[in-house]
């Protein structure tokens, strides 16, 4: 036989070398995969089996300042159907059941087809119960619908806080694009108001529960019996400044006007009411809003989503004579003793400025009690132009209060610098008498208006305006306060002194607001009309009580109707009430307690 | 001649110890991976039963006289060719082929018989004294000894059998001593017919070379001609049977160029096996803990992929051991071969070697991604009966032959 023929060595040695020529690479490939990209399979793997659930948390919840209930979690049933075990062929009779038109359930499932088809997608929010128990009973003729209970917004107080408590709703793509670390879509997400802005500590931290599925992800267990799992941590409980009668009253009043109402505690900051008209009904933001709802608000020429508490800027008209006042003395200007001869009008740099009556010879105290037009034409140009735009600046007027929810104007106070820019150097001294009483070129809003009402009544001092105390621990439900800025204007209390005792005579002497006098409760205030030269004047209230120990500074605004003694000192009035009656009846019952001697209630127990 | 009377002498414990332990380990994989699957219950019971039998025919075929399989090796063949005839006409169809025979409650499939027809019957041809494998005429019997049962299982169809069948061939008239141009002659249709499988221009590539190869060989014009028309015509006829394949061997076949294309689709089972070996590590997640097998994510994964079994819960070390026991028993397989004096016998060894190793390379190659998907059983360590008792009759085919071996001088 030929050397290189029949099962020679040489061809032996091919065979060998094939052979383990193919085990270095089978061996060298394993070694790749098991060892050296192990990482990355190990990963893949945990993918395939490994379905993390989601569990959404709780959402906080927001009490006022009596702890009552404000905002709560209410169960609600959502329709949910998972495309890869749905037939289609079900769509008819499921939206005969929820209500919906022909093609819903196809409209929705289209705009998710870019999810995973094992993913349920949440057909319909809120269906009634009459759905559920249908679900229910023909599940098993249903593959792939499914119904889920998920809480929703409750108003349980029986205010409405429209623009105050801002809404839910599912986020949007935009948003899902900016907060994708997160959120994932159909998560709800604080839209406006104090839900927008407490979001990150309403909504809580997801939890994730693992299961293990099989390769039709199907769950078939628990993954390492859940020890890997991570709890959601509910949301934070809101507490709110809020106080509901006071806010209750405010709505109440507000009803079928535009305007805005709201209250602080002067020494404080908290906002005890917090009203705009006209507002919306929050109960329809739930869960789902229906287009049609939404159109009438939209095209309502009244804009109920108008939060005018933080974005009306209005000329204040008189309400900024005592700021004025402030400005004047504290310069030292004027004095108590300084006096005017009110005549019912002068002229001004050529200009003739009128006054609602002569007053006759008036010192700063009656001139804000009668409202004396003539005086403060007057004082302006005592205190001159650069000054006022200062004090007015100082009392947080020209910008944002601060408030804890969003979309604040900043209203608009004019400089000298403004008037050289729109007239030129030599800019018509006489614009400054309009200023002097409240009116043109400078603008409010109500919620810069409570703040500055609140500093006259705590003496220069106060704290931002701020909706929301604090949060609730969840294990303790302790109250840990957030922590707001001290405003302190660093003016003497003697000067306020003088002011507040014209505020005082507005209301309790023969001044502007005298109809709201009330036997109980001392309160003190200012009237203000806005001049509106495309309808009926802006009516503007601010005032405090008690005068003694202001407790609630209130500012009201209605536009629209005339004078503000007649029209928005009737709602501070009712406001004031609403607070300090109830804060007296309190202190009956505390003063009671206290004065009953301690060993007594130790017997009385004892027994 | 001295006798050696020790055990070793007369048993193979080399051949018969790693194909053994293989099978222990093929059941410890078979008893993971059915456990959570009704579909599966009762498999690892089944596999124990056909492993005493089996392993019972390997000791009655270690006792036979050696030349019972020379006797045998032609109506081993010819009766394997009539049960493939008979199984395209009354065999049961199994997810798409009809390659089973129902005998009395348990099937059978004709093609594991027929390779080892096949190889007796070819051992047998290429054994005559007269066969000459440089001429032209015996390697066209060769050819049809080996390539008329390939026809018949195409038919069924069943695509990865006829593999074991081109190896096994190549081999053996290899080992018979085929020259380079012979080897060439036999080999080049084959080539440019898995080419003519990817593009036109790896097609016309392909046979640019076969041409240039031809000139090189400077044979006459006529016989390099009509040779050059013979691997032409392979080309055509290959992307005419590509397209007579049932459509999953086509999609499969496709999704080995590209498997990452369709990962829920055809490529599904090769990125799952990979992921299952791969994400096992260096030692494994342990018996019965691996979350692609249990989970089941790899379908069937007793049959074809009960690699990747191995590979996730024993890890690295496991598919390593596993390696090397086929290694050691190719190697001892080989070396029989090659020191056994009887042409036919070294022949028919050679052949068993091919089946083992073809089934290997494609079985490991396919869980490991660098083989395309084919259905093929892994020796010894798959469930399935019929492989089974094929794989471990040739084992006792090649004992018998080491039995033997001083006999033959």
């Amino acid at each position: 036989m030929n050397e290189d023929r029949f099962a020679s060595v040489s061809r032996k040695s091919i065979v060998y070398f094939v052979i383990v020529g193919a085990f270095a690479l089978l061996g060298f490939r394993l070694f790749q995969m098991q060892v050296i990209e192990h990482a990355s399979y190990k990963e893949q793997a945990a993918e395939n089996a490994i379905k993390p659930i989601e569990i959404t948390p709780l959402r906080g919840v927001f009490y006022d300042r009596n702890m009552n209930v404000l905002v709560s979690n209410v169960p609600a049933y959502t329709l949910r159907i998972t495309p890869a075990d749905y037939d289609t062929s079900l769509n008819n009779i499921i939206e005969t059941v929820i209500g919906e038109k022909p093609g819903y359930i196809n409209k929705i499932l289209k705009e998710n087809r870019v999810y995973s088809k094992y993913i349920p997608v949440r057909i319909k929010r809120d269906i009634d119960f009459k759905a559920v128990s249908w679900l229910e009973e023909n599940s098993e003729h249903l593959p792939g619908v499914d119904y889920i209970v998920e809480m929703q917004r409750g108003y349980p107080a029986g205010i409405r806080g429209s623009h105050m408590f801002g809404y839910i709703r599912e986020i949007t793509p935009r948003l899902l694009e900016k907060h994708k670390i997160y959120y994932k879509p159909g998560d709800m997400i604080g839209y406006s108001g104090i839900e927008k802005a407490y979001e990150r500590i309403l909504r809580g931290v997801k939890g994730y529960n693992y299961v293990l599925v099989n390769a039709r992800r199907k769950e078939i267990g628990k993954f390492k019996d859940g020890a890997e799992d991570i709890p959601a941590i509910k949301g934070k409980d809101l507490v709110l400044g809020i106080d509901s009668d006071v806010q209750r009253v405010a709505e109440e009043c507000l009803q079928g006007r535009r305007g805005a109402a709201v209250a602080m505690d002067p020494k404080t900051g908290e906002i005890l009411a917090f009203a705009s008209a006209p507002d919306f009904d929050l109960n329809q933001f739930a869960y789902v809003t229906s287009r049609d709802y939404l159109r009438k608000l939209y095209t309502d020429p009244d804009k109920p989503f108008f939060n005018r508490v933080t974005s009306a800027a209005l000329p204040p008209g008189s309400t900024f004579k005592i700021m004025e006042a402030v400005a004047a003395l504290d310069q030292g200007d004027i004095t108590t003793s300084f006096t005017i001869d009110c005549r019912g009008g002068q002229t001004f740099f050529g200009r003739y400025f009128k006054d609602d009556g002569a007053h006759g010879t008036v010192n700063v105290v009656h001139a804000i009690e009668h409202s004396c037009d003539f005086f403060f034409y007057n004082l302006i140009y005592k205190i001159g132009m650069k000054e006022w735009d200062i004090y007015a600046r100082k009392f947080g007027f020209g910008k944002k209060t601060g408030l804890d929810i969003d979309d604040e104007s900043s209203g608009f106070i004019p400089t000298p610098k403004y008037y050289q820019k729109v007239y030129g150097s030599n800019w018509p001294k006489s614009i400054m008498a309009s200023l002097g009483i409240g009116q043109g070129e400078v603008s409010i809003t109500p919620i810069q208006m409570v703040q500055y009402c609140s500093l006259i009544a705590n003496d220069g001092v106060t704290y931002t305006p701020h909706l929301v105390r604090g949060y609730l621990t969840n294990k303790d439900k302790k109250l840990v306060p957030f922590a707001y800025k001290k405003i302190d204007l660093g003016i003497r209390k003697s000067i306020f002194d003088i002011v507040k005792q014209g505020m005082f005579l507005v209301v309790n002497g023969s001044g502007t607001a005298a109809g709201i006098k009330d036997k109980n409760i001392e309160i003190a205030g200012k009237t203000g009309t806005a001049q509106n030269p495309h309808g009926k004047d802006h009516a503007w209230f601010i005032g405090f009580a008690p005068f003694n120990n202001p407790k609630i500074a209130v500012a009201v605004l209605v536009e629209n109707v005339g004078f503000g003694a007649t029209y928005a000192a009737p709602i501070a009035k009712k406001m004031i009430e609403a607070y300090l009656e109830k804060d007296k009846l309190n202190e009956i019952e505390k003063s009671i307690q206290s004065s009953l001697p301690k060993n007594l209630i130790g017997e009385a127990v004892a027994h | 001649m001295r006798i050696d009377y020790k055990l070793n002498d007369k048993f193979d414990l080399g051949i018969f110890i790693p194909a053994f332990v293989l099978f222990c380990i093929g059941l410890a994989a078979i008893y993971s991976s059915t456990l959570n699957n009704p579909h599966a219950a009762g498999n690892f019971q089944k596999q124990v039963i056909w492993g005493i039998g089996a392993f019972i025919l390997f000791f009655v075929i270690y006792s036979l006289p050696t030349n019972t399989f020379k006797t045998l090796a032609i109506p081993t063949y010819l009766f394997s060719i009539l049960m493939l005839l008979v199984v395209l006409v009354i065999g049961k169809r199994i997810s798409g082929q009809k390659s089973w025979l129902g005998l009395e409650g348990l099937g059978f499939q004709p093609s594991e018989l027929a390779k080892l027809g096949t190889v007796l019957a070819l051992a047998y041809f290429l054994s005559r004294k007269n066969t000459n494998i440089e001429s032209f005429k015996d390697i066209i019997i060769s050819l049809t000894i080996g390539l008329f049962p390939v026809l018949l299982i195409m038919l069924e169809p069943d695509l990865g059998t006829s593999f074991i069948f081109f190896g096994l061939i190549l081999v053996m008239i290899f080992w018979k001593g085929i020259s380079l141009f012979g080897l060439f002659v036999v080999l080049s249709p084959a080539i440019v017919a898995v080419s003519s499988l990817f593009d036109m221009y790896y097609f016309i590539g392909t046979l640019v070379l076969v041409l240039i190869t031809l000139i090189l060989f400077k044979k006459d014009i006529l016989f390099s001609g009509s040779l050059f028309a013979l691997n032409v015509g392979a080309g055509f006829f290959t992307t005419y049977l590509f397209r007579a394949l049932s459509l999953h061997q086509q999609t499969r076949i496709r999704s080995f160029i590209n498997p990452g294309a369709d990962p829920l689709g055809a490529g599904y089972n090769a990125i799952q096996a990979k992921v299952a070996i791969g994400s096992g590590g260096f030692l494994g997640k342990g018996f019965l803990a691996g979350s692609q097998t249990q989970l089941q994510f790899i379908p069937e994964q007793w049959t074809d992929f009960i690699y990747c079994v191995i590979g996730e819960e024993f890890g690295f070390i496991g598919t390593i051991i596993v390696l090397t026991l086929f290694l050691y028993l190719f190697m001892r397989i080989l070396k029989l071969a090659s020191s056994a004096k009887d042409e036919f016998l070294s022949l028919t060894l050679i052949g068993i070697l091919a089946i083992y190793f073809v089934h290997f390379l494609i079985n490991v190659g396919m869980v490991v991604g660098i083989m395309p998907v084919i259905g093929l059983p892994l020796p010894f360590v798959s469930y399935g009966g019929s492989s089974l008792f094929a794989d471990v009759l040739m084992l006792g085919i090649a004992a018998n032959i080491y039995r033997t071996r001083k006999n033959y001088t």
